[in-house]
């Protein structure tokens, strides 16, 4: 079996409220529990979910319960669902061996000018050790829906092989995350991501 | 000096709130930000925009009467009380009902459903009272549309936000009836023609109404208390001997006392300086109470004129020379309006050289201030 | 997913500490759960009326937590384990029957869970309620992981039936809504079974339920609080992890511990810093923390918002005897750990390496550098806003336009929920006070009576539905009794949407999602002889017109807004009510002269300024298609089409 790359492994995964955040990791937290593993997720939730930044901070550990907030500059893997929100916690939580994978797709704010995706790509390259830009948005409406994002995302992620997890790990909990009707979609989704980074 | 446009912001501050706004409606209705309501023009949310046609068009922000005159009449402003003058007489409607239900001489209705029929325009910019007697712009585009227009409102205006909220893409004629306020506005609007509105070339005929002061300051409030406003169906202020304000309802009259309602003469009023709608193809008063049931007619430009000639011919209209008495009057009381309103406006600046929006050449001023 | 009410002893869930809490009330064999929701405690309730049916006990939605916690209490009177859950604010709520319930003690086990939320990141205040336990008796447990949120509850119920007196769990933001490893344990079977008479008397004349002979009772709570701390002195929810002798010792509860724990061993001081855990809060386990002060010179007390422990072990302090070692207290009163808003880990490093002076990087040097010079404008700030297709943007322009027109500087007394976001940019900064539930209408009832001292603005209050029934009810009545002015506006959603959308009493479902009776809004209102109107806020015309309408009559009026919240009209029907796009060639842009009305100032997250086209455009990911932007662009260029 694989092992963690470092313990705990700190995972932050972002986004703007309503994009599913806590959907990808109770889904990933799951899957370590499953396997045996110590696992903390810190969440925004209620208020903050309506169009404001939120995040979820996953912590893996063979060892102990860790808390639910990852220190300043902790951040190993950082899954990104917004550009923008990506660059922010990279800012507050990046190191030189920070890994990201992030949606290129801008959400937009309310009554700020928002700045140029490429601006935004090149100062989250110089702040990751390695990055995967996956367009994951653009995908998923390929699939019928933008909420398949988060599924590719998940793919990716896994694909990245960056966690000790691997789609048969992630299969039976993907099978009871899913209502019947959306679960081939979404397997679809899950095999997207991993090719799209599968390919660099 | 030169016109400089700004934006919303200003006209709050430099027209709204300082007291000058005659909610004639040429801010209104042509952006989501500024409209009239019950005698206000409100700004419902902050533009950022540092230049707005609201502020362009207002005729309290700063006129050029030299550049408006050359537009509307080929050349500079005179200065003289009237303003450009081609003929004045008086004309009353032949049509009995215009005249029974118009004000004085029903002349401003009989010359529109003239326009109307001959095709001049297609629709008139008029000011129609809903049921609480609330004015407001309206389009019509019939005879009886414009005879639910016909009588007086002695409370502001806002005419020009029925012109406003016309699609910009309209080739309807239009016809424009206003105070001085409004045919001042309409004359800029034509002088630096707007953008993403209605083609200022659509209007063909501006028919201005002479006019003293209008009634603000909760004067609404006023009439809701004292009278049943829905049954009223006319307002008047009729001339010498009389000295009262009078509210007709189908069956009766009630009067009250003129010197009860002076303390509602909107202020902004006492800085206007044209009382006979000098920018108008044709301006229309009162026959007063020598001539009851005329009109004063003031031609001012061949449009204008075109209109007379085809009203007599289709004998809507019946005219008579006005007495060179009644003449000397009229340039008086239009010359005091001037003066007293410079007045009021040094008074209230403080400065000889702040003359708030007036643009008129140094000539003229020196004249009106001697 | 695995439910709550999953039946294996033994195997580790991934659950957030609300679940844990559920999870610890099914374990402890509860029979009644009632509760109001409220972040960040709703979950607790939300997973037990879930499985409720199930499980064979009972759970509802109260119409607040003062009802919930004295429904709870009746059933404890009747002899059934009862659970009551809440955020901070409900406490307050709950705090007169609560002050007067500890006087009589309880029936069958009765637990109250307060969840507090340091920085108010849900709510108006922040507030430890651990304060409310010390102040009024009561026996506190405040658990430290996820696996204790279970454990504490469940022992809570035992502990409450030893002691004959409630006891309270405190929760935080980082505990209820954080995931964490919980392994089960037993779920009992039982049959629960209901009676008053069995244990109610206290004499054979005299009831048990309720504060007579208070002052007497008061001494024997005092007693039952002597027992609590005898129990609480070798609880395993307290423990030491470190060295025998500590250059630093440091106490801490609840989040705090996993925050001390990082922060020791980032800073590798694991030989030189011990940590006392605390689980039992109040009364204070006096001996144990006696032993381990004595391990230290120097005492860090690391707790969340209020300096509660700090407090309590320095009045333990005073106590001891002239040649006890009296240690260095640091904390929230010397300044190392902040006496507001929530901590982390970082804070409790800053503060460890500050007392024992030494230098902590979090990252190297260059690399931080490298993370300041990204521009802020990268990363603009997010301001919280309305979903798209939320009825309450539309209601909230109808207002402010409705004000503007009316012109008399009318303005909006606002209340708790998601409208509270009306504050700022969101709802157009049309409210102007936010409170508690229910305080907009009371405070609109005072204003509207100014009249005599000249005061002439009109006054909207406006509040939730559930809200409405939570606490609006008194002051519409009092507005009325007192013939106050103000306009009652009632945001209809039909659901309790903040918290996630829980029924109410309008909304004629019970929290088992059984189908009872419509508590009326419109009829109750109407019944208290106030004109009542109800508009569609999509009505934009209409609402401003009738809020208008409103604003012109003296007295007390109540107009509805009532449209279904857009989450759950969505998750129902599953399409969006219009197709909505902007047609490119009708919308002027920048020429247009409307200062970009809908991405500005109208500000749905769905309307977007398309930079390149300098045009508006709808982010079709994001539009929910209500088409209320279609009717406020002034060019017609939004375009809304049936579906």
């Amino acid at each position: 079996m694989k092992m963690l790359t470092k313990d705990p492994l700190n995972l932050i995964i972002v986004g703007v409220g309503g994009q599913g955040n806590v959907m990808i990791s109770s889904l990933i937290g799951r899957a370590f529990i499953t396997e045996g593993y110590f696992v903390t997720i810190g969440e925004t939730y209620g208020a903050s979910q309506r169009g404001g930044s939120v995040m979820s901070h996953v912590r893996i550990s063979k060892e102990s319960q860790y808390s639910p907030l990852i220190p300043n500059g902790r951040a190993d893997i950082i899954l990104g669902m917004e550009p923008v929100e990506t660059l922010r916690i990279l800012q507050q939580f990046g190191n030189p061996d920070v890994i990201t994978i992030t949606n290129s797709k801008l959400v937009h704010a309310i009554g700020i000018e928002y700045p140029d995706l490429d601006d935004v790509v090149e100062a989250i390259k110089k702040l990751s050790a390695k990055l995967w830009l996956i367009n994951a948005t653009d995908e998923a409406l390929k699939l019928g829906s933008a909420i398949f994002a988060n599924t590719i995302l998940i793919g990716a992620l896994i694909g990245s092989g960056i966690l000790p997890l691997d789609k048969e790990s992630l299969d039976p909990i993907l099978r009871e995350s899913f209502p019947e009707e959306k679960l081939e979609a979404n397997m679809l989704a899950f095999n997207k991501g991993m090719e799209l980074v599968s390919r660099g | 000096m030169d016109m400089k446009v700004k934006g919303s912001k200003e006209l709050l501050t430099e027209v709204i709130d300082a007291g000058l706004c005659t909610l004639c409606g040429a801010c209104a209705g042509g952006c989501p930000y500024l409209v009239s309501y019950k005698g206000r023009a409100v700004l419902l949310d902050d533009c950022t925009l540092s230049e707005g046609q609201c502020y362009r068009y207002c005729p309290r922000t700063y006129t050029d009467m030299d550049a408006v005159s050359q537009q509307v009449f080929g050349m500079p402003y005179s200065g003289d009380e009237l303003g450009a003058v081609k003929e004045i007489f008086l004309a009353r409607s032949v049509d009995k009902e215009i005249h029974e239900r118009g004000q004085d001489g029903g002349t401003v209705t009989a010359l529109l459903s003239v326009a109307l029929a001959e095709g001049i325009i297609e629709g008139v910019i008029e000011t129609k009272m809903d049921d609480d007697k609330i004015p407001q712009g309206f389009v019509a585009r019939s005879r009886e549309e414009l005879l639910e227009c016909s009588g007086v409102s002695y409370e502001p205006s806002p005419v020009l936000e029925a012109l406003n909220h016309l699609p910009r893409e309209s080739t309807e004629k239009l016809g424009i009836v206003g105070l001085p306020c409004h045919v001042a506005a309409v004359a800029k609007m034509k002088t630096y023609p707007p953008q993403n509105r209605v083609n200022i070339d659509n209007v063909k005929l501006v028919v201005g109404l002479l006019c003293g002061w209008s009634l603000a300051n909760g004067f609404h409030q006023f009439l809701q208390q004292n009278f049943d406003l829905p049954r009223v169906t006319k307002f008047d202020i009729p001339h010498h001997p009389g000295h009262t304000f009078d509210v007709y309802t189908k069956s009766d009259k009630e009067s009250v006392e003129l010197d009860e309602i002076r303390q509602y003469i909107n202020n902004a009023c006492s800085y206007c300086l044209d009382m006979t709608a000098e920018f108008a193809d044709i301006s229309i008063g009162s026959g007063r109470a020598k001539f009851k049931g005329w009109n004063t007619v003031i031609v001012r430009t061949d449009a204008g004129a075109e209109l007379i000639k085809l009203a007599k011919a289709k004998h809507v209209l019946e005219t008579q020379p006005t007495p060179v008495e009644s003449v000397t009057n009229l340039k008086r009381a239009a010359l005091n309006k001037k003066k007293r309103a410079l007045n009021n406006i040094i008074a209230k600046t403080g400065d000889k050289n702040d003359l708030l929006y007036v643009g008129l050449r140094e000539d003229i001023l020196d004249n009106l201030l001697a | 997913m695995a439910g709550i009410d999953i039946d294996a002893p033994g195997t580790t869930e991934l659950f957030i500490g609300n679940e844990a809490i559920a999870r610890g009330a099914l374990e402890a064999g509860i029979g009644f759960a009632a509760a109001y929701p409220g972040t960040p405690s709703t979950e607790i309730m939300e997973s037990l009326a879930s499985v409720a049916k199930k499980m064979n006990f009972y759970a509802e939605w109260s119409v607040n937590e003062k009802v919930a916690f004295e429904t709870a209490a009746g059933a404890s009177f009747a002899g059934i384990r009862a659970i009551t859950a809440m955020k901070q604010n409900g406490v307050n709520v709950i705090s007169d029957f609560l002050a007067n319930l500890v006087v009589s003690g309880i029936g069958a086990g009765l637990v109250l869970v307060s969840c507090d939320d340091p920085s108010a990141i849900s709510s108006s205040n922040e507030q430890d309620t651990r304060n409310i336990a010390k102040w009024l008796d009561i026996p506190l447990l405040e658990p430290g992981t996820f696996q204790e949120a279970k454990d504490m509850t469940k022992w809570a119920f035992d502990l409450a039936e030893e002691l004959d007196t409630i006891c309270m769990i405190r929760s935080v933001t980082r505990i209820a809504h954080a995931r964490g490893n919980v392994t089960l344990g037993e779920l009992p079977r039982k049959e629960h079974k209901a009676h008053f008479d069995e244990i109610a008397s206290f004499t054979p004349t005299l009831t048990k339920f309720a504060p007579v002979l208070s002052a007497w009772k008061h001494q024997q709570l005092h007693a039952k609080l002597d027992k609590a701390q005898e129990i609480f002195e070798p609880s395993p929810f307290n423990w030491y992890r470190g060295p025998d002798k500590a250059e630093l010792l440091i106490i801490t509860c609840g989040s705090c511990w996993l925050y001390s724990l990082e922060a020791v061993n980032a800073l590798k001081l694991e030989s030189k810093v011990g940590i006392l855990k605390l689980g039992t809060i109040w009364p204070l386990p006096q001996k144990l923390i006696e032993k381990h002060l004595s391990k230290s010179q120097k005492i860090l007390v690391v707790e969340e918002i209020d300096p509660f422990l700090e407090g309590s072990i320095k009045e333990l302090v005073a106590d001891l005897p002239p040649a006890s070692p009296h240690p260095t207290f640091y904390g929230k009163r010397s300044g190392h750990i902040n006496a507001f808003g929530e901590l982390n880990p970082d804070m409790v490093i800053e503060a460890i390496a500050r007392i024992m002076d030494i230098t902590y990087e979090s990252r190297p040097a260059e690399y931080s550098k490298k993370a300041e010079e990204v521009p802020l404008t990268y990363m603009p700030p997010r301001l919280m806003t309305f979903c798209s297709g939320c009825p309450h943007r539309a209601t909230f322009w109808a207002i402010k336009n409705a004000l503007r027109l009316d012109g008399r500087d009318g303005f909006v007394t606002g209340d708790i929920g998601c409208y509270s976001m009306a504050l700022g940019p969101a709802g157009f900064c049309q409210v102007r006070t936010m409170y508690c539930m229910g305080a907009g209408a009371g405070i609109a009832s005072g204003l509207g009576k100014l009249g005599q001292f000249g005061f002439k603005q009109p006054v909207l209050a406006v509040c939730g539905d559930s809200t409405f029934f939570h606490a609006t009810i008194p002051a519409l009545i009092n507005g009325i009794y007192n013939q106050s002015n103000f306009t009652l506006i009632i945001l209809d959603n039909n659901a309790t949407a903040m918290t996630g959308f829980q029924p109410h009493p309008g909304t004629g479902m019970t929290a088992m999602e059984e189908p009872t009776k419509v508590v009326s809004m419109d009829t109750l209102c109407a019944s208290l002889g106030v004109p009542v109107e109800v508009c569609d806020p999509f009505d934009l015309k209409n609402t401003t017109e009738t809020l208008l309408k409103a604003m012109s009559k003296d007295g007390i009026k109540v107009v509805i807004m009532r449209r279904e919240c857009e989450l759950v009209r969505a998750r129902r029907e599953k399409k969006p009510l219009y197709k909505v796009h902007v047609d490119p060639d009708k919308c002027l842009g920048e020429a247009c002269g409307c200062d970009r009305l809908c991405t500005r100032v109208f500000g749905c997250l769905g309307l977007e300024w398309d930079k390149e086209a300098g045009k508006a455009k709808i982010d079709e990911t994001v539009c929910a298609g209500c088409g209320v932007c279609a009717d406020i662009c002034p060019q017609g260029a939004i375009i809304k089409e049936a579906v």
